[in-house]
């Protein structure tokens, strides 16, 4: 198992150096922050003194050497745009991010798991293709729209729930529901055809056998057993969430790391971008490895492997 | 010592104005490491700046300093200021705070614009007493005080000296102090800034609400949806969201003269060009006819725009016989395709040729993209085969460095913001060592770039203003005749506002952002605001 976990942690270590590496020339092939940031009619000679200051106006490649020696100490830069240590700005923004992140995840498995189980249990039947829909569907809608309509539904129409920005329990509501709609359809599904798989095996017809009452085959015997893929996808929508909050932060007005992302891309502010990505990385990685850690425990066969 | 003036809640101050903003730009309250956008959005509402606004016109005014003067030799500009102004910690403001914010954005760790130009500008700075201050300038710098003004610039914001020598840099950063209507009360970086009502009559106007509240909601329709349910009073919104938001019931403030979309030929004077139509003026305007800007502002824009001066020009511009532009403009910016065609055909091109079209935005003009597509159209009519190339503006701009080798022989949109002084805005575009360059380059300065150059000199040291007036008048003769970059619509700045919330207030022409106008915004239930 130890040699399991460091041959997963030096594939993160060179995957995290490869991300930088693009991270570093892809966004520097995006232009230039000082255009963004000047007026257009400023000269030559004011563009060209806002470069200096923002340290970019040496050759690529030692840009490149001075980021890797300062990322090995650490630090991952100062932002150009708030002048702030980029680092800070992240972990500034990461807790917003992770307030609905659990309770989106909470309302997917709510919903997605007991519609997989009924899916699975009415096979071919007008439940399965109902939840089917329902499944393409949360897949399909674009998060932009879905926030946009609850936002005229509930907000404007109706005047339940707050339009944006962080808040109260009331301003969770529509990110959270914007957020895990999009994961109700993987759970669903996933959990659908695991079902089908383990409600055909060899234990659960024992367990009929035996007599025992059919919601005690279903959801103990049954579920418990579905569930176990389910735990690698939990951590692959963990890590879509944080990278993929984009949408659902930028439409609610919440200040996450999403929004972050956003910002440095938006106003070609390198290192903070760089440090984002780095950043959120580290966290994937992270939490893919800890999965991995959990499932190779779950399921021998893994480690072995 | 604290003033003695009577408390905000004393002089009836309540509420919170909530404004809802698409970016909050830097998010800093140092003006040295902010630009102009973000600048007039927040950080206008507490700083002063050395030059104001003329509220009612557009264009400087009075700020910090009531007046100034230009010296004899044209080598020094005194300013004077307004006595009894304070910070909000009670130090006073004097020259002293001026000087020393004058070299702050001057400092080689500032981000500000200009600062280049400032350190090569500006010899000395010299305190004549509290309330008089001296700039020395290396050459006549008539435009200083324009530079100076929020009106144009952030670059004149009043800093406190004292309190940011006793409190360090950090500090000052944290809880920054200006001397304008409202004071600092927290920054949330991504979310929000909050201040609240000054305890002091100010000379811009003692605000009416006790907090003002700016919110970061990047999303527009989101923003909307924030003023239709009262979460704030004001957003700012484009031209596609107008008719929405006035048949949601809210009142739409249209801000007049905050730019110019307008439609340039690059490198057209370049010898490797002279085949390419474009290189004739003729033909460029003929472009220029057969677009319906009419239609445009119709449509497009939903009639909230107007039919342009010439060239980075507006009825505010110094210096600027607006009435003889403005006949000017309308016989020069008709829409007639007939005639179009008639001069295609005689320039040589009967069956109309092919142009390079780039067609881009500005940050926070999204809408000149469409602009930008119904022009390309229009160009079809008149037999125009248009090969129409998006770019976002960050991929843009680097296009215009250098050689511009992918730039030479193309038409692009573009913009110019308001500003009052147009000769800034035209030696950017058409000095020949200037990066845009339109008219020629330094190997090739023919005619009209010539001719430019000597009125642009001239203008640089003239001091009469009957002359400059003149001088200026035939700066933009020379570039309007030129028709290499020709203005489509003047625009102006949108805003929602929920009139539950907010009274009748008018902002100041030329100025989109409200930073200068937050504190003479009326409750609902107040006598509107007059200028």
């Amino acid at each position: 198992m130890k040699r399991y976990i460091a041959h997963r942690l030096l594939q993160g270590v060179l995957l995290l150096c490869l991300v930088a590496s693009i991270v570093f020339f892809v966004g520097r092939l995006t232009g230039n922050p000082a255009d963004l940031m000047l007026p257009e009619d400023v000269s030559a000679e004011d563009r060209a003194a806002l470069i200096q200051v923002l340290g970019l106006d040496g050759p690529l490649h030692e840009q490149f050497f001075i980021f890797v020696r300062n990322a090995l100490h650490g630090d991952l830069g100062m932002s150009i745009r708030m002048r702030q240590p980029a680092v800070e700005a992240f972990f500034s923004r990461l807790p917003n991010t992770l307030a609905i992140i659990p309770w989106a995840i909470l309302l997917a498995m709510a919903v997605g798991i007991p519609l997989g189980v009924v899916a699975a249990l009415h096979r071919g039947g007008w439940i399965d293709r109902m939840a089917g829909a329902i499944a393409v569907l949360g897949v399909a809608i674009p998060s932009f729209w879905l926030g946009i309509l609850l936002i005229f539904v509930f907000s404007v129409q109706l005047g339940w729930l707050p339009s944006g920005r962080m808040g109260g329990p009331s301003h969770y509501v529509l990110p959270v529901i914007t957020l895990g709609t999009f994961l109700i359809a993987g759970f669903m599904r996933l959990v659908r055809s695991s079902m089908l798989e383990v409600m055909d095996s060899e234990y659960i017809k024992l367990a009929r056998i035996k007599g025992l009452r059919e919601s005690v085959v279903i959801w103990k015997h049954g579920l418990r057993n579905a569930l176990i893929p389910v735990l690698t996808l939990w951590g692959v929508f963990v890590g879509n969430l944080i990278t993929g909050a984009i949408v659902t932060e930028t439409i609610f007005a919440w200040p996450g790391i999403g929004r972050l992302t956003y910002e440095a891309v938006i106003f070609r502010d390198f290192p903070l971008l760089q440090a984002v990505i780095i950043l959120k990385s580290i966290l994937i990685l992270s939490i893919n490895l800890l999965v991995d850690i959990l499932y190779a425990y779950v399921d021998p066969r893994i480690r072995l492997a | 010592m604290l003033p003695s003036w009577p408390s905000a809640q004393a002089q009836g101050q309540a509420g919170a104005l909530v404004f809802a903003v698409e970016s909050l730009a830097a998010q800093t309250l140092d003006p040295i490491l902010e630009q102009r956008p973000g600048n007039a959005v927040y950080q206008a509402a507490m700083y002063d700046s050395l030059v104001g606004f003329n509220l009612a016109k557009g264009g400087t005014g009075p700020g910090v300093a009531e007046r100034w003067e230009l010296a004899a030799d044209g080598l020094s500009w005194t300013f004077f200021l307004r006595p009894s102004q304070t910070f909000h910690n009670g130090d006073k403001l004097t020259a002293q705070d001026v000087k020393f914010s004058l070299q702050r954005q001057m400092a080689p760790n500032s981000t500000a614009a200009t600062a280049a130009t400032m350190r090569r500008t500006i010899k000395s700075i010299d305190v004549i007493d509290d309330l008089t201050l001296r700039v020395n300038t290396n050459s006549p710098q008539i435009s200083l005080p324009a530079s100076l003004s929020r009106a144009v610039a952030p670059e004149g914001a009043v800093m406190p000296h004292a309190y940011i020598e006793r409190v360090g840099e950090e500090e000052f950063r944290r809880k920054p102090i200006g001397s304008g209507p409202w004071r600092f009360l927290r920054n949330v970086p991504g979310d929000r800034i909050e201040f609240e009502a000054a305890a002091t009559p100010h000379w811009r106007g003692t605000p009416n609400f006790k907090n003002l509240h700016i919110l970061l909601v990047p999303e527009e329709s989101t923003r909307v949806a924030m003023v239709r349910t009262g979460e704030a009073a004001i957003a700012s919104i484009g031209p596609e969201t107008m008719l929405g938001a006035t048949r949601a019931g809210l009142q739409v403030l249209s801000v007049p003269g905050t730019m110019q979309a307008v439609f340039q030929f690059w490198g057209a004077f370049r010898p490797d060009q002279k085949d390419n139509p474009i290189a004739k003026p003729r033909v460029r305007q003929a472009l220029s006819l057969a677009i319906d800007r009419q239609e445009l502002i119709k449509h497009v824009m939903n009639g909230k725009a107007s039919l342009p001066y010439p060239f980075a020009t507006f009825g505010y511009t110094e210096s600027f016989t607006a009435e003889r532009w403005e006949k000017w403009s309308r016989e020069a910016f008709r829409y007639d395709p007939a005639l179009a065609r008639k001069i295609l055909a005689e320039e040589g091109y009967p069956n109309g040729f092919e142009l390079k079209f780039a067609n881009t935005a500005l940050p926070g003009t999204q809408f000149m993209v469409d602009i930008g597509t119904v022009v390309a159209d229009m160009w079809t009519k008149i037999g125009i085969r248009v090969t129409l190339k998006h770019y976002e503006w960050g991929s843009f701009q680097p296009l215009e460095r250098g050689d511009q080798a992918a730039l030479a022989g193309w038409a692009s949109m573009y913009r110019t913001a308001g500003r009052p002084d147009a000769p800034w805005r035209y030696n950017s575009s058409y000095s020949p060592d200037s990066t845009q360059r339109l008219l020629g380059d330094k190997d090739n300065c023919q005619t009209a770039c010539q001719a430019f150059v000597d009125v642009y000199r001239a203008l640089l040291d003239e001091r009469d203003p009957t002359k400059r007036t003149t001088l200026n008048d035939r700066m933009v003769e020379i570039i309007a005749d030129s028709w290499t970059v020709i203005p489509i619509i003047e625009g102006m700045g949108y805003y929602a506002i929920n009139t539950k919330k907010v009274g009748q207030f008018a902002a100041i022409p030329g100025r989109h952002e409200l930073g200068d106008v937050f504190e003479r915004i009326p409750h609902p239930e107040q006598a509107p605001w007059k200028k």
